[in-house]
Order: structure tokens, then sequence, then C-alpha cells
């Protein structure tokens, strides 16, 4: 009796594992729903589906959606969301194109771009963060106005056109039949991941989102880990507008229009939370876009209605949310 | 048991203070509400008008209701329904329905309400049994709610001609008629909050959870029951809708959104729950529906509408997090 007792509780720590880490960490449910959802399209669509054109369409549309993601999953990670995303990357296109209409060159129009949106962050982390403000509503406002900023910059005719010869050359050049800044996101999303498992800031990050009053007694400055949080998401949110207006050569009122539950969806699927921070990968966040897109262009190759992909992409997000409090997340009562 | 009661009968202790703070919220809408309505006066006579009461109680009608459905979710510690303009619009269809099938008001009314009570009851559903935040599954119903409603009709409005037109189009006291009872409803919710065993109940729970349940009241009935008492004010909120917003999409109920949030946070609904007073709503949504229409007349764009909206909305809710940092020491 004793000795069975006494083998179980002495029982040596389980070696680390990166194969047991698949299948159980914050990644494992969006890897198996990513795999299904290729499977899905490999043999209800065909060979056609993983074809390099195919995947290259799906890239080029995934861009800005993985820039924004890779630099919001910080601001979730520290416990702090912002919805604001979506009309600032509206704001950014908007305020890009009309400068380069105004005859800037893209370089400074690009600059003072990226400078108007990291003061729109500054106003969300002053609210945030200096007045305590409930992160969701604060930056709903946010939401809101940037809109109506957007709008009022894009004036009457509700669009700018700004084509630059050398900035589309740029955004839509290709390598081995993949989209260049496909790629780019793909290697800024790797980066943000080994920044926010392997270094000391983004402990420190993930510290400040799981659980504030300890990594305030540790000594981690929370105020200024989610000031930074916030001020990289708006930063990422204003790139994504560059890009997507050197993509189009125009910003119109409906860019960026839904873009934060598009991304946000994606990345709580794949295993981050709006909600509690300290959970959730830059590669999940990644993939879970990867799955979404996979799934709308799943439907659109089959000439289904792209509301089904509102309602898969829904109840995916509950299933996500459901995994993700099974896993240990706060149970809501 | 007597504990019990003693708590549930006894009238809350609140510190002069907090009570007095309650009433500056009032004073300060207030004082923001008519230096508004006195600069644009000032700016263009022609502001004070019929004209301008009427459109500025007719905004009031139906961002009033569903604003009491957004404050009793957020006062019970719901934090926010995303899913009201999924909701409202799924009554609308119905109220639309039932009305094109020649069925008197009052049936179309009930009817609307109790689809509203059975979208609430769906969306505690999952609240409860899953134990997920209601932000995240209100967002999640939404969205699929809107997907499938797109799915279903592009376009709906009530008949010409039957009853619950005339009511959208009819005025009584020189207001619009529909203006009457979202007055009413808040008047009285406002009245019956802190009065009630379930008024304080679903107050409580939204103040202290754990207080609330060792005290013996059932978290999940009093969910459901908010959830389904918020759907049905909703449902009624579509009947205005539909009565007065002529052909509508399933898009149509979205821009309402922000103002029904603001207007809640705005009127001291605390969002972490446990506080407020919903006669309060009356002057926020007041204030935040005399906006569109001063812009108006300052020549103003309908796109800076948003602007101010969205601003109004930052400063409110950095106001409410400073309160309840100061509350929370």
């Amino acid at each position: 009796m004793t000795t069975v007792a006494a083998d179980t509780t002495a029982l040596p720590p389980a070696p680390h594992n990166p194969w047991r880490d698949v299948l159980t960490g914050s990644v494992a449910s969006i890897t198996f729903t990513f795999i299904a959802v290729v499977a899905v399209g490999w043999f209800w669509v065909g060979p056609k589906f993983l074809s390099f054109g195919n995947i290259s369409i799906m890239g080029t549309f995934l861009i800005v959606p993985l820039i924004v993601g890779a630099f919001s999953g910080p601001a979730l990670l520290s416990g702090v969301v912002d919805l604001s995303i979506g009309s600032m990357v509206g704001f950014s296109s908007a305020l890009f194109a009309l400068l380069i209409s105004l005859g800037w060159d893209p370089a400074s129009a690009a600059a003072v771009t990226l400078v108007a949106c990291l003061c729109f962050g500054g106003i969300n982390a002053i609210a945030i963060v200096g007045f305590g403000a409930e992160p969701i509503a604060a930056t709903l406002g946010m939401l809101v106005a940037l809109r109506g900023i957007a709008w009022v910059l894009l004036g009457s005719q509700g669009a700018i056109f700004a084509f630059n010869i050398d900035m589309f050359n740029l955004v839509s050049m290709t390598i081995f039949g993949l989209p260049l800044f496909f790629l780019l996101a793909i290697l800024l999303t790797a980066i943000a991941a080994v920044i926010v498992t392997k270094t000391r800031m983004g402990r420190h990050v993930q510290a400040v989102g799981g659980d504030d009053r300890a990594a305030a007694r540790a000594g981690i400055s929370v105020k200024k880990v989610r000031v930074a949080a916030l001020l990289l998401s708006a930063f990422g949110a204003g790139l994504g507008g560059i890009v997507f207006a050197g993509q189009l050569g125009s910003a119109a009122r409906a860019t960026g229009v839904g873009l934060e539950f598009q991304v946000y969806a994606a990345l709580m699927i794949g295993g981050y939370s709006i909600l509690r921070g300290g959970v959730g990968n830059p590669v999940g966040g990644a993939l879970g876009l990867l799955a979404v897109a996979g799934v709308s262009n799943i439907l659109d190759l089959k000439a289904i209605s792209p509301y089904y992909v509102n309602i898969i992409v829904g109840l995916l997000l509950l299933a996500a949310v459901l995994l993700d409090r099974l896993r240990g997340g706060d149970a809501y009562e | 048991m007597s504990l019990n009661q003693a708590i549930e009968t006894a009238p809350p202790a609140v510190p002069l203070k907090v009570r007095f703070g309650g009433w500056g919220t009032g004073l300060m809408l207030l004082a923001v509400w008519l230096l508004l309505i006195v600069a644009t006066g000032l700016y263009r006579q022609d502001f004070f008008s019929q004209q301008t009461v009427l459109a500025v109680a007719f905004t009031m009608s139906i961002v009033g209701v569903l604003a009491i459905g957004q404050g009793l979710v957020a006062i019970s510690g719901g934090f926010i329904d995303l899913s009201q303009p999924a909701g409202m619009i799924t009554a609308s269809l119905v109220a639309v329905r039932l009305s094109e099938a020649g069925m008197p008001l009052i049936v179309v009314i009930i009817g609307a309400i109790l689809t509203g009570m059975v979208w609430g009851a769906f969306n505690a559903a999952i609240i409860v049994f899953a134990k997920l935040n209601p932000v995240i599954v209100t967002l999640a119903t939404n969205f699929i709610g809107l997907a499938v409603l797109f799915l279903v009709f592009q376009l709906a409005e009530v008949p010409l001609n039957s009853d619950i037109y005339h009511f959208g189009r009819a005025s009584f006291l020189g207001l619009p008629a529909i203006f009457w009872p979202m007055l009413g409803l808040v008047l009285v919710v406002g009245f019956l909050l802190p009065r009630t065993k379930y008024g304080r109940r679903a107050t409580a729970v939204g103040g202290n959870r754990a207080a609330a349940k060792a005290r013996g009241i059932s978290l999940k009935a009093t969910r459901f029951a908010i959830f389904m008492a918020a759907g049905g004010f909703v449902g009624f909120a579509a009947v205005l809708f539909a009565a007065t917003a002529g052909p509508f999409n399933p898009g149509s109920g979205n821009a309402m959104q922000l103002n029904i949030i603001a207007g809640v946070i705005l009127a001291g609904i605390s969002l972490a729950g446990g506080r407020g007073n919903f006669w309060m709503l009356l002057l926020s949504v007041g204030f935040l529906s005399t906006i569109p229409t001063s812009l108006v007349f300052f020549g103003l764009s309908s796109d800076t509408q948003s602007i101010f909206q969205g601003l109004i909305l930052i400063i409110a809710v950095a106001i409410d997090g400073y309160r309840a940092r100061k509350g929370t020491p």
C-alpha cells in the first residue's frame, strides 16, 4: 500500500516533450482545426485547393489580417483588447491615400500616417491605462470615432484614388509563385512568436496578462507593458492600412470595416482569449486566420453563399471559447 | 432565512457621498445636454422648433427601449449584450410577417416581444450551461444571427395602412406616439428595480456574485430571467423599429448599437455591474439623440456624427473606469 502511494507521489516530473505540447498546448486545437480545414478542402474541392495559384490568392487577401493580427496579439496577451484596429486600418489607408494624392512621396506619407496612428493608440492607452476604462468599451468608441475621421478624410466622394506604380509593384512582388508580402507577414508572425515565447520582454507581457497583481509584485511595470502593447497594436493596424492602400491603389469607406471581428474571431479560434490575457501564441493566431480564410475559400470555390462563412466562424468561435474554458479559462457564472 | 429576508427587505445602506454621486451624474448629464441645446440655439435660432423636438423624441424612442435591455444586462454583471441588432431584426421580421398576415396590433406586439424573449433565452442558455462570458457569446450569436437573417430575407417592410404602420406615424400630445411607451417603460423599470425583490436580486448578482450566491440567489435563474427580460425589451423595440423604419435589411440595426452602449454608460449604469439608476437613461439617451440634429444645424456632415459619438463614449468609459477605481481601493 505505502509503496504504491510513495511511487505515485515520487513520480518524476514529465520530461519536456515538444510532441505532447503540440497535442495539449494552446496551439493544439487550432492545429487540428487547420488540418481539418485543409483535409476538407483537399477532399471536397480537390487538388486545386492546394495549388500555388489558389494559395497565392488566399495569401494576397491574408497579408493585411496577418500583419494586424501579429501586432495586436501582444495587446490580447497583456489583457487589453483593442477593438479599434479595423477602423485604424481604414483611417490609415485614408490618410495615406490622401497624402499620396497630394503628391507626397510614399516614405514620408507612411511615416506621417504611422505617427498619426500612434497618437490615436496613445489616446486608447490614456483612457484604458490612465483612467482605468474598460478596454472593450473604450476601443469601441475609438472604432466609431476613427471611422468618422476616415470618412471625413475621404470626402464626399467616399474614396481617394492614389495609385503609385512603385508601391503597387513592391506589394504585388512574388517569390516562388507566392506574394512576397504574404511570406513577409508569415516571417513577421514567426518573429513575434519567438519574441513572445523566448524573450524576457515576451514573458513580461504574458505575466501581465496572466495576473497583473502578481506581475506588479514581481517588479514588472504593468502600465508600461499595456501602453506599449496598445501602441504596438495601433502601429500594426497603421502598417496594415498602408499595405492595403498600396494593394488597392485607393482607399474607400468600406476599407477595414469589420476587420476587427474578422481578426479577433480568427485569433480566438487560434487560441487567444480577448477576456483574459496570458494565453495564445502568434503561430496559433496566424493558423486561425489561415483556417478561416481556408473555410471562406472552400465555400467560394463551391459557389456557396458567403454568409455561411459567418455562421461557421461564429460556431468555431463558440467552440474555441468553450475549449479555452475547459483548458483552464475562467468559468462565467 | 431571517438574515436572507432582512437583507432583501432592508433599504440598501448607501453612504451619502455615493448617493449624491448618483444625482451628480444626472446633474452633469442635464448640464451637458442644456449646454448642447443652448449652443446650437445661439448658433441657429430656428433650432428651437417643433421639428427638432420631434426628431429628438423620435430618435430617443427605439434607442431608449433597447438601452433598458442593455442596462439590465449590465447591472446584473452580464457586461454587454452585443447581439441586440440580430435580436431586434429577427423580432422586427416576425412583426412584419404577422402584420402581413393581417393580425391586430396587439398580436404583432406580443409576437415580437416573445421572439425577443426566445432570443434572450437562447443566449442565456449558452451563457449559463457552457459557462461562457456573455460578451463573446453575444458577439458570436450576433454574427451567426445576422448571417442567418441575410439568408432568410433581404428587405422587409410593414404593409402600408396596417395598424402598426399607422402606429409608427401617429403622434400624441405633440410627440411621436412611439415616444410614450419608451418613457413609461424607463420610468417603470427605474422605479421597480431598486424597490422590488427581483430588481434588488438582479443588482446584487451584478454587484457581488459570490455574496449573492451565498445569500441563496440562484445565479443561473437570475441570468436566465435577466436575458429573457432584456430580450423582451429588444422585442418591443423591434415593434417601434418596424413601425417607423420603412424598408429595412438585416444590417439596419447595427448603427444603433454604439448609441445604446454609450447611453447606458453615460447614465452611470456601470459595465462592472451592481450600480445604476435607470431614470438617468432619459437624460443620457436624450443628450445622445440631440447630437445628430445639432450637428445638422451646425452644418456638419453626418460623418462627423460618429467622431463625436465615439469620443463621447471614450470619455464616458474613462469616467466610469475612474469612478470604479476610486470606489474600490
